[in-house]
């Protein structure tokens, strides 16, 4: 393929602002897939990416499409993760790309989400091709949205594209804006190879597939090729690309988009953001921004039953083939037994995968409540990592503590100003800026521990913002902050698996909320439970769960057993999602608690 | 605590059950399939019993006629019959079973219409065994559930039936009820004892969806006995019967040696029963069945000769092992792990090994000569140890 031929782009959206369906009408117009072929959004084809309508894993597709010059052009459409907890992989996908579409809502206008995304396209210095999406709306207001890209992002508008993925209207302007538009790749063939590996996957029979975008030089099968930041040597058993099923070619030169495979076993071995280049005689220097992965939220996950120990480390190996981000290693509760801690990229990230293992390996687990990692310094100078408040050292040991604060962006209708501050502050965030959008709507930047967030911020937002409040977020810097373990007491004992990190003044608050949480959770049983709330050796609340007095069915009219039966079977149900902590039969959501109290 | 060895029932033994689902009013606790001011569909229903009856026998019974081992003519209220109506119902019965033969053969009756006039009908006709609803001799506790009758109304009852010849009177008390304490319950007991009757079933009171209590509650307009309260009467009366010879068998069921109850037994014990009339349940030959709740529909079922045709489950050889254990175990010998093996060629440990053991630990089970029984503990959290013979 002649590379002043190729387009490559992104599709850059807010969530629900219609990304996947544009994808769909252009895979369907470039005739790519039959109408018969296309499932409903192809490009979204986990379950759970289609229950949430976000892309969770990202997909690539070449389109090939006859320009108005009477010429084929071969457009690649990389598209990317849709969530602020895979931010470091939509990097590297506009990293793959010369441009990309900005769809934007008609009736709801830019969000931060939007925009977060914007400003990494134009740091890549892609071309920008903005589309009005749903104009068939009856509240589509493309005037105001076309003003608003202009202001907020600065993009001139006054040729973005009309268009509404419901009625195919502006799907042919999109597809001749991208030839017209979008530069074609500026790789040279004759240069050593260089390939950006933007994503990867796990193919039972091939092994993990890395996609790659070839920078410079060309990629025959057979080559001998090695992995930059691992030193991986291997061969090209397989290239090609996707339309969108994998379709082999014999070489890719210099802008072309695909898929290589290389006998490698594992998906660790594909990292996303490496440079593949030639074995013998390849590039020295590799592609600019490859970074290691770097989880940011961490939670312990137990099997109800210990017997699933071994079927929880298969599935999560077999998860892990194919997402390189997920982290765990073995983990030992008092309270809960044997488990593993895992990193995860963000809370999505990690509710899809439990969600997952519970799914598709059909294991039933606790989850601890998530954590961040702590930078905990010691009196002897040492600095440790901590990603489970168990693991906090000895108080006396320790110097101070630094927790991670993000940057969050949040961009609400300006009645909402008050509340976005109030929520904020009480989450211990530092006022940055707030900036006007346009006559309504506002953009207001905070300096917030990260483990505020993960807790309820973001639900707290959106319910006293009506929805209305869209929010990003980017790790911003570790700063020190009074930080003390909050440990839970049950039946007189510290259950581990319950203490959590918080911030010194919201500790008593916090240990009284959520012991009368747990108290609403833990069912009654056979003896009375306390629950205490405590900080080092200080009780700071005290609840009782009273005894269950008698629990036993009565009357039974004249032999109506199966009316006994289903009582029995929703009764076991319940207990299927509990826990026995010493004597207590402790339920799953006691374990996140936290996460929803005051 | 005795454990009463029940008569082994023979394998072709089975129980018949007779439902009467009129009442005068329904009381405020009831969610049984009952219902007041249907009094004009008595005769018709009677005549669809009739037929069922004929239905059963034809299809089931030997040469023409239902051959069980005990009848229990159930409701509703039986004893809201008219005189005639009542012995429509009873030679009905007379024209399809085999009554010469029924050990057991009870009718349950409300203190406001038996009188009597009936009671003697009853005698007449077969009817050993009276079953009377008076749930407390306390009117202000009974006035507070939607009872018609005084304490002491019910007291006369109980010595007509007695003069009526009857030898085996059961009284089904409640404790737990709106309004109620410890010395009320008290009370009770003792006229119960008093009395000379020869069974007691006493039921705690369950807040059941729909109901006037439920609703009362919803309002909260409901006063209960504290939890702790309920208890103390639960602990009480435990005490209190056995003491005064009425010896548990079942887990709200007592009796004096000899009178505990072959029907209310029957259910426990994997023993096939047929159910006649609306909402009646039946178990036989494997599946259990349902009749149509609502009158008109069991009357129109019953025109097209229908019989055991609502299946409400099939009852798999793993529910069959469950139900065997979690039923057995409200009766206070338990289950045999010998009749187990033999009824399914498995020991239940293997089945149920892990909740039996988890049952143990927690001290509410118990192994006694070959039986597994729940402990007076385990007799409070019922639920729990059935819920350990529920498989995955």
């Amino acid at each position: 393929m002649d590379t002043e031929k190729i387009r490559n782009f992104s599709i850059i959206a807010h969530i629900d602002h219609g990304k996947s369906t544009i994808a769909d009408r252009l895979i369907e117009y470039t005739g790519t897939l039959s109408k018969r072929e296309m499932a409903d959004q192809v490009l979204d084809n986990m379950d759970l990416e289609r229950e949430r309508g976000i892309t969770i894993k990202a997909q690539t597709v070449r389109l090939d499409y006859k320009g108005k010059d009477g010429q084929m052009y071969c457009l690649n459409l990389i598209d990317t993760p849709g969530h602020v907890d895979f931010t470091y992989e939509v990097s590297r996908s506009l990293a793959a790309c010369e441009g990309a579409l900005l769809i934007v809502d008609a009736a709801q206008g830019v969000e931060a989400q939007t925009l977060a995304n914007v400003y990494m396209a134009l740091e890549h210095d892609l071309e920008i091709i903005p589309v009005i999406n749903k104009i068939d709306l009856p509240s589509a207001d493309p005037d105001r949205v076309k003003q608003e890209i202009e202001d907020v992002i600065g993009l001139d508008a006054s040729e973005a594209i009309l268009a509404s993925a419901k009625t195919g209207q502006g799907i042919e302007d999109i597809l001749d804006a991208i030839v017209e538009r979008i530069p074609a790749p500026s790789g040279k063939a004759d240069k050593p190879l260089s390939a950006l590996i933007f994503d990867s996957y796990f193919d039972s029979y091939k092994g993990a597939i890395a996609h790659i975008r070839i920078m410079d030089g060309v990629l025959k099968k057979g080559m001998g090729l090695k992995m930059m930041a691992t030193g991986k040597v291997f061969e090209a058993t397989e290239i090609g690309c996707f339309r969108p099923q994998t379709t082999e070619l014999q070489e890719m030169g210099p802008g072309s988009v695909g898929y290589l495979a290389g006998s490698l076993k594992q998906v660790r071995d594909v990292r996303v953001g490496d440079t593949v280049t030639l074995s013998e005689g390849g590039v020295s220097e590799p592609l600019p921004g490859y970074r290691g992965v770097t989880p940011m939220v961490y939670c312990g996950l137990y099997p109800v039953d210990s017997a699933d120990y071994d079927n929880l480390k298969d599935a999560l190996e077999k998860l892990q083939l194919n997402d390189a981000a997920l982290v765990f290693e073995p983990e030992t509760s008092i309270a809960l037994g044997f488990g593993y801690r895992c990193g995860f990229l963000g809370l999505l990230h990690m509710d899809v995968i439990q969600e997952r293992l519970e799914r598709e390996y059909n294991l039933r687990l606790i989850t601890t409540a998530p954590s961040v990692i702590y930078h905990v310094y010691k009196t002897d100078g040492e600095m440790v990592k901590v990603d489970n408040p168990s693991d906090l050292p000895d108080p006396t040991t320790i110097d101070h503590i630094e927790e991670p604060f993000v940057k969050a962006t949040v961009i609400v209708p300006k009645d909402f100003v008050g509340a976005v501050m109030e929520i904020s502050q009480n989450k211990r965030g530092e006022f940055k800026s707030m900036d006007y959008l346009d006559v309504n709507r506002v953009m207001i930047i905070y300096h917030i521990p990260l483990s505020e967030i993960i807790y309820d911020y973001f639900d707290k937002l959106k319910s006293s913002t009506r929805g209305y409040a869209s929010l990003d977020y980017e790790l911003a810097d570790y700063q020190p902050a009074k930080l003390v373990k909050l440990d839970i007491l049950m039946n007189g004992e510290a259950v581990d698996a319950l203490s959590t990190i918080v911030h010194v003044d919201n500790a008593a608050s916090r240990g009284r909320s959520l012991a009368a949480k747990l108290k609403t959770i833990i069912p009654q049983q056979m003896f009375e439970i306390p629950i205490q709330a405590a900080i080092g050796n200080k009780i700071i609340a005290r609840e009782n769960v009273r005894a269950l007095r008698k629990d036993v069915l009565a009357k039974c009219y004249g032999g109506d057993i199966s009316r006994k039966r289903k009582l029995l079977e929703k009764q076991k149900e319940g207990k299927k999602r509990m826990k026995a902590v010493g004597r207590v039969e402790v339920p799953q959501e006691a374990f996140m608690a936290i996460l929803n109290i005051d | 605590m005795t454990i009463i060895k029940l008569v082994q029932i023979m394998t072709t033994d089975f129980g018949v059950y007779i439902h009467i689902p009129f009442c005068k009013q329904k009381c405020f606790y009831c969610d049984f399939p009952s219902f007041a001011g249907r009094e004009k569909y008595i005769d018709e229903y009677l005549k669809s019993l009739h037929r069922e009856l004929e239905l059963a026998a034809k299809k089931i019974g030997a040469g023409d006629q239902l051959v069980p081992c005990t009848i229990y003519i159930g409701g509703g209220t039986p004893s809201h019959l008219t005189v005639s109506q009542l012995e429509r119902l009873l030679e009905g019965i007379h024209d399809h079973i085999q009554v010469k033969t029924v050990t057991e053969f009870t009718i349950e009756v409300n203190p406001c219409s038996v009188d009597e006039e009936k009671l003697r009908l009853m005698r007449d006709k077969g009817i050993n065994r009276i079953s009377m609803g008076v749930q407390s001799f306390d009117d202000g506790c009974l006035k507070r559930i939607g009872r018609l009758h005084t304490g002491d109304m019910a007291a006369e009852r109980v010595k007509l039936a007695r003069e009526a010849g009857f030898t085996n009177i059961s009284l089904d008390l409640m404790y737990g009820l709106p309004g109620q304490t410890l010395d009320m319950l008290q009370a009770s007991l003792d006229t119960a004892a008093e009395l000379g009757v020869q069974h007691i079933s006493l039921y705690g009171l369950q807040l059941e969806e729909g109901t006037v209590l439920a609703k009362q509650q919803a309002m909260e307009k409901l006063r209960l006995p504290s939890e702790e309260d309920t208890e103390a009467m639960y602990d009480y009366l435990v005490d209190f019967l056995p003491a005064h010879g009425f010896q548990r068998y079942e887990i709200s069921n007592y009796a004096l040696p000899g009178f505990a109850s072959r029907h209310n037994s029957l259910y426990w014990q994997d023993v096939p029963y047929i159910g006649l009339g609306s909402g009646a349940h039946s178990y036989w030959q494997g599946n259990r069945y349902e009749n149509p709740v609502d009158i008109g529909d069991y009357i129109q079922a019953i025109a097209e000769d229908k019989f055991l045709h609502i299946v409400e489950e099939t009852v798999s050889d793993k529910d069959h092992m469950e139900e065997f254990c979690f039923l057995g175990l409200r009766m206070t010998q338990g289950i045999d792990k010998e009749q187990f093996r033999l009824r399914f060629n498995k020991d239940i440990n293997e089945v149920f090994g892990d909740g039996i053991k988890e049952m143990m630990t927690k001290g509410l089970l118990q192994e006694k000569d070959g039986a597994l029984s729940l402990t007076p503990m385990g007799m409070k959290y019922g639920n729990m140890v059935f819920g350990a013979f529920i498989i995955d």
